[in-house]
């Protein structure tokens, strides 16, 4: 079971993402899927797989000495994504919470 | 008493980089019976309404002096240079006993104190206490300890609370047998580690122009602009309690095998308000020992602190609202300090034993400070799979009319 749950994550995140990219036609998949989505909402609510400590927001920081660079390359136009292809700046490595 | 809560800070070394420097944190520190000053008792436990030890006869009331203070943990970050660490925090030696015995000094009786779940025994002879505060390499006494401040009954309403909102979809027998009042105090393992790091990050970043739709075929579909940018950001940053699990089991954090993610999620706790090591504050409750040394937990306090310093830039990004690819990550450690800490969790635990004969331990974890409660409550699958059954046979239908909608 758990193994759906993870798989149900996984593609749910890909379909929550492809949705929030504004392509349409996705709400019919939905309820197509609502039974696994039911299951997983429930699955997280009681066993809080999904849960841990954001060491990465709610650890205390302070940053000194800041020198900033920012410089212009080009322009992109028609771009079908609404983030950056490989965006890491929000990355977390050093999460001990694992599914399997 | 051993902890003079008027002595003043210890002096931290000063530290060229060259070899760890150890901060002396259990000085003074004596094994055996800790008597109340006023009245020579050794019944000494804590009091959760004030925070401070009390003696069970004659009502004195003390505390160990803030270990913050004590030790200079507060001394500023970034003049830390190198490996400075509590002797609290030292390297377990493999050959140290778990069960050390102690002579009481009452009636010379032999005492023994298993230190996997305690460090306070009382002598079966005389009943007087015994405690153990001086630090032996077997990960028994830490650094510093932050008491209880929640009570067992404000603990055990939050558990019950929790559990309530989780009832339907609730193993039966876990309904059945699920009693807050077992719920335990203990006092887990941790390590705190501030970080004097400095980080230069470079990478490209993308800022949004414009956001129109776009007609292809028959459907509306999202285009985006944005201007692309070479970004780099070159600073110091000063991590403080950092705090990482320092039992291994603990640290082991696999849903699929165990809760312990439930543990890790409670936490911040406010280390900051942790006192000088006495095991007059484990009195009621029980303790978990250290088993992992620096060589484990350095590399995971390492990325830990990357993926800090990760989000904390991004408060110098927020132009670039398409995100930042860093392809260039340097953090250079230039010192760091670590104290090993006993931090309070009141557990409340569950051994589901599965259809298959395998069992399961659910936690169900309050932060004993702030109150924080998470917890893995054990599933009637049965019974969910039954309604999530239902629930998809009413969404395939509306999912069909949907797509044949065209919605």
């Amino acid at each position: 079971m758990l193994t759906l749950s993870a798989w149900v994550i996984e593609n749910g995140q890909v379909m929550a993402a492809s949705s929030s990219d504004g392509e349409g036609g996705n709400l019919g998949l939905l309820f197509l899927l609502s039974g696994p989505i039911f299951y997983v909402v429930i699955y997280l609510k009681y066993r809080n797989v999904d849960k841990r400590h954001k060491h990465e927001s709610e650890t205390e920081a302070s940053l000194h000495n800041m020198q900033l660079h920012d410089q212009f390359v080009q322009s992109k136009t028609g771009l079908t994504k609404r983030e950056m292809a490989g965006a890491n700046n929000n990355d977390v490595r050093g999460a001990r919470r694992k599914f399997f | 008493m051993h902890n003079d809560p008027t002595a003043a800070p210890i002096e931290q070394p000063e530290n060229t980089g060259d070899t760890p420097r150890v901060i002396k944190t259990d000085e003074g520190a004596k094994d055996g019976l800790a008597k109340c000053a006023r009245c020579g008792a050794t019944e000494i436990s804590l009091n959760l309404a004030t925070g401070n030890l009390r003696c069970g006869f004659c009502r004195a009331e003390f505390s160990a002096q803030n270990a913050i203070e004590a030790f200079n943990l507060d001394a500023d970050i970034g003049k830390l240079v190198g490996l400075v660490l509590g002797s609290g925090s030292s390297d377990i030696v493999p050959s140290t006993s778990e069960v050390l015995t102690f002579k009481c000094s009452a009636c010379g009786a032999e005492v023994v104190i298993d230190t996997t779940s305690s460090t306070q025994a009382r002598c079966h002879w005389c009943r007087n206490t015994l405690s153990m505060n001086q630090q032996v390499p077997n990960g028994a006494v830490p650094d510093m300890i932050l008491p209880f401040k929640m009570t067992k009954e404000a603990a055990v309403e939050r558990i019950t609370q929790f559990v309530k909102k989780r009832q339907f979809f609730a193993h039966p027998k876990f309904r059945a047998e699920f009693n807050a009042d077992n719920v335990m105090g203990v006092y887990l393992p941790y390590m705190v580690v501030d970080i004097n790091a400095h980080a230069r990050l470079s990478g490209q970043g993308e800022h949004e122009t414009r956001s129109y739709t776009v007609k292809v075929g028959d459907d509306d579909q999202q285009r985006y602009d944005a201007d692309v940018y070479d970004v780099a950001r070159e600073f110091d940053i000063h991590v403080n309690d950092l705090t990482v699990e320092s039992s291994s089991e603990r640290l082991d954090q696999n849903t699929s095998q165990n809760s312990n993610n439930i543990i890790n999620t409670i936490m911040p706790f406010d280390v900051e308000n942790s006192v000088r090591y006495d095991a007059n504050y484990l009195k009621g409750f029980t303790s978990e020992r250290r088993d992992s040394n620096l060589e484990q937990l350095s590399p995971i306090a390492r990325v830990q602190a990357e993926d800090v310093t990760r989000h904390r830039v991004n408060e110098t990004l927020t132009f670039y609202d398409r995100g930042v690819r860093w392809t260039q990550e340097d953090i250079v450690v230039r010192g760091e300090r670590w104290v090993s800490a006993y931090l309070p969790v009141w557990l409340y635990s569950y051994q589901e034993v599965k259809s298959n004969g395998k069992t399961f331990l659910h936690y169900v974890a309050v932060n004993a400070r702030t109150g924080e409660t998470m917890g893995s409550v054990p599933l009637h699958q049965s019974r969910l799979l039954l309604v999530a059954g239902a629930v998809q046979v009413v969404g395939t239908v509306i999912g069909i009319v949907l797509t044949v909608l065209g919605i």
